[in-house]
């Protein structure tokens, strides 16, 4: 099948990227109404954001450094609500992955093996959920929630009991040189290519399989997608599975691939939240794995800005922080209304 | 649709005609130069550690005419991009690193830009030109600061004191066994004084976390419901926690000023809670940011460790007049605010306070405190300091204060 180039941006759908461009403007005005009433100069400030997080080599490696284990909990998120299910437990699934890397880097130091325990423990650190959910009927709010808080304190338990760094008690092991993800340059390592081919790899698997297919159509609409002979059960275990590899794989490249310390910080400082932010990526992402690249990226953005905010503007990071919770809610408030609309949609039905 | 984003437009528009009026006057380059500091996770406003920084950067920056920086991180994550960003201005005389956990960074961004100095506090970097590694002896100050809470536990006849700490790092390892050195060498000086055997348990918890108040208090609140009688706080923003739990404690009791007792750390912090907090171990961080940025503007900065003792004045206890200093270097406006808060018409109300809160506690045991000062200054009595987990847990299992000198040789 041959497409022409505009029909392919059909396809595609622009309007979602154009409603969230709008809402990224509105967010960044009321922010410097903001920055002006504590008394900053909102202009100076978005200077120095855009100049910290764009304006070098070193900012950009930051900016796509930040967005890498983001983008991937993210997709957690979107693959989850693309099949019609809230999953938030990309976080737990992270630390798992996270954990499993220092464990099995330090057995064999292999690249590899570290990234593919990542991705398998976080799948299954997913699997009680899914389980709990297709053959229980439990909802994957609760059960996710709860597991996070499970996996939290057993990862924490992992780091200062069993995996401690006896000659640097605040850390885990650190993950051997062999291990590491190589570095581009600029402290940023090939983690950000393969988060981006995770992203189009979930997007062909979304749009282009069969299996994708059925995943979204029983997200759609359960009865229906069962009605014309699809397994909503599988599409829901699948996507449970899937989501935990990634932020497992998201939580392993977090810690093979951001040096100094390749380690896990005691109280787990250094692996807390992603989950989390990838919630706020993947609506600010609309849901979408391109959008989702993008829009990671703008966090990360954000994130790596704040450097030189504070250094040359002069705004302390209390403020950036306000400033940037208010560019997120306002750009995330599309995609929220459709959560919102859909949700009241099913209620009606 | 189109109307909408047309009405974004004019607001832009007008928002940039607003900022570019406003832009010239925000800079001012009248200084000689500029200095940088960094701050851990904890961040301003602990009333300890970070505050303390601040404290001796502002005093450097107006004496010497520089230009002061700040830049708080995030998460850990922050270090490298925060330092790194920095360096790359090559616009600062010195960039001071605020705690351990940078250790790291500087280590990575002091190779990337040997020509930039740096400072780093707490951190042990003793290999570079460019770095000053700031350390201080806290298990001196600590065996004061234990050897307070012993004396008081033993002549109000309890058997525990307690230790709320922050994260389980090397540097907190030298505040324990300095407070668990101070403990044996109470029992043993009580027992000389009265001819009477006393055993005093130390109850410790590391909470994990420097800036959670919450954290403090719930751990502060399990140790004096096991007996504690003298809590010590090693957590920053965690410990202010550990002061709101001994106020309820003695609230709960009807009673103004304890004990129970809490000690304070890193700044005199005797002022937050008056009454409550009996005295605090004092750790300059003031005095170390302060040497680093003297040294680098008068060219003598060098490169390696500078370790600050009792001797040194790096550590103390404090006493009412270092109180009142810190709390005079506080805004005039929080002043103000914070004597009406506490109750007190004037500065001298408080000071007034601050010593009567210390003679709950008898002459002698202040006189026992100097005492020990004065033989761990000229060096008579040395003072454990561990640095990995295995040499706290000698000094923990030990059984009297000879036994932990002999781990501190």
């Amino acid at each position: 099948m041959k497409r022409s180039g505009s029909e392919l941006l059909k396809a595609i759908n622009l309007r979602p990227f154009v409603e969230s461009l709008i809402a990224v403007l509105v967010g960044f005005i009321i922010g410097a109404i903001v920055l002006l009433a504590f008394g900053y100069n909102p202009w100076s400030a978005y200077y120095w954001l855009f100049q910290g997080a764009l304006g070098s080599t070193y900012g950009i490696a930051s900016t796509l450094r930040y967005a890498t284990p983001i983008m991937l909990t993210a997709l957690t998120f979107a693959i989850g609500t693309r099949t019609g299910i809230f999953n938030i437990g990309a976080e737990s699934s992270f630390y798992f992955g996270a954990i499993a890397a220092v464990i099995f880097t330090n057995i064999w130091d292999n690249m590899w093996f570290g990234l593919v325990m990542g991705m398998l423990f976080g799948a299954l650190w997913a699997l009680p959920a899914a389980v709990l959910k297709v053959y229980r009927g439990v909802h994957e709010v609760i059960s996710t929630i709860m597991l996070n808080w499970i996996g939290w304190f057993f990862v924490l338990w992992l780091i200062v009991g069993p995996y401690a760094n006896p000659n640097d008690p605040n850390k885990t092991l650190r993950i051997p040189v062999n291990a590491r993800l190589p570095i581009i340059g600029y402290g940023l390592s090939i983690a950000i290519i393969i988060a981006i081919i995770a992203a189009l790899l979930t997007y062909f698997l979304l749009w282009h399989t069969t299996m994708g297919f059925g995943m979204r159509a029983s997200g759609i609409n359960q009865k229906a997608a069962r009605y014309a002979g699809m397994n909503p059960k599988m599409a829901v275990m699948w996507s449970f599975l899937i989501g935990g590899l990634l932020s497992g794989l998201g939580g392993a490249m977090k810690i093979m691939g951001e040096g100094p310390g390749y380690a896990i910080s005691q109280g787990g400082a250094n692996i807390y939240g992603f989950g989390f932010d990838g919630i706020g990526v993947a609506l600010v992402g609309r849901n979408h794995p391109l959008g989702i690249i993008l829009s990671a990226i703008f966090f990360g953005m954000l994130r790596a800005g704040t450097a030189l905010m504070q250094a040359q503007a002069h705004v302390p990071l209390e403020i950036i922080k306000v400033i940037q919770g208010i560019i997120v809610i306002t750009v995330a408030i599309p995609s929220l209304y459709d959560l919102v609309k859909k949700a009241i949609h099913r209620g009606a039905a | 649709m189109k109307k909408l984003l047309g009405l974004f437009l004019i607001g832009l528009m007008a928002l940039s005609v607003v900022a570019s009026g406003c832009i010239s006057s925000s800079e001012e380059e009248s200084t000689k130069g500029a200095i940088a500091i960094v701050y851990d996770v904890g961040g301003r406003g602990d009333l300890s550690f970070n505050d303390m920084a601040y404290l001796g950067a502002s005093k450097a920056a107006k004496e010497f005419n520089l230009e002061l920086v700040e830049l708080q991180s995030n998460s850990e994550d922050d270090y490298v991009k925060n330092l790194e960003t920095l360096a790359a201005q090559k616009k600062y005389l010195v960039i001071i690193a605020v705690g351990f956990m940078m250790t790291d960074a500087v280590k990575q961004v002091a190779d990337e830009y040997p020509d930039q100095k740096f400072a780093i506090i707490d951190g042990f970097i003793p290999d570079k030109d460019n770095v000053m590694s700031i350390l201080f002896k806290e298990n001196e100050g600590s065996a004061l600061a234990g050897a307070l809470a012993g004396l008081i536990a033993a002549n109000d006849g309890k058997d525990k004191v307690g230790i709320v700490l922050g994260m389980e790092i090397p540097v907190l390892y030298k505040f324990e066994a300095g407070y668990r050195f101070g403990i044996k060498w109470a029992e043993d000086y009580y027992k000389q004084k009265e001819g009477k055997d006393v055993s005093i348990d130390v109850l410790y918890q590391y909470t994990g976390s420097f800036g959670d108040a919450a954290k403090g208090k719930a751990a502060a609140q399990a140790q004096l419901s096991q007996g504690a009688w003298v809590i010590y706080q090693v957590a920053g923003g965690t410990g202010l926690g550990v002061f709101d739990a001994v106020e309820e404690a003695l609230k709960a009791q009807n009673k103004k000023m304890g004990p129970p007792f809490a000690i304070g750390v890193d700044s005199a912090q005797d002022w937050i809670k008056p009454g409550v907090i009996i005295a605090s171990m004092m750790k300059r961080v003031d005095v170390g940011v302060y040497t680093a940025v003297k040294d680098a503007v008068e060219g003598t900065f060098k490169g390696g460790v500078v370790e600050l003792g009792l001797k040194e004045d790096g550590v103390g206890l404090s006493t009412v007049d270092d109180v009142m200093a810190m709390f005079n270097s506080l805004p005039e406006d929080t002043q103000q605010q914070k004597l009406k808060d506490l109750g007190f018409n004037s500065k001298d109300e408080l000071k007034q306070y601050l010593e009567n809160t210390r003679k709950q506690v008898p002459d002698w045991i202040w006189d026992a405190v100097k005492e020990l000062e004065n033989k761990i200054k000229n060096g008579e009595i040395k003072v454990p300091a561990p640095m990995d987990k295995e040499s706290i847990e000698k000094v923990r299992a030990a059984q009297t204060w000879q036994e932990m000198m002999e781990l501190a040789e």
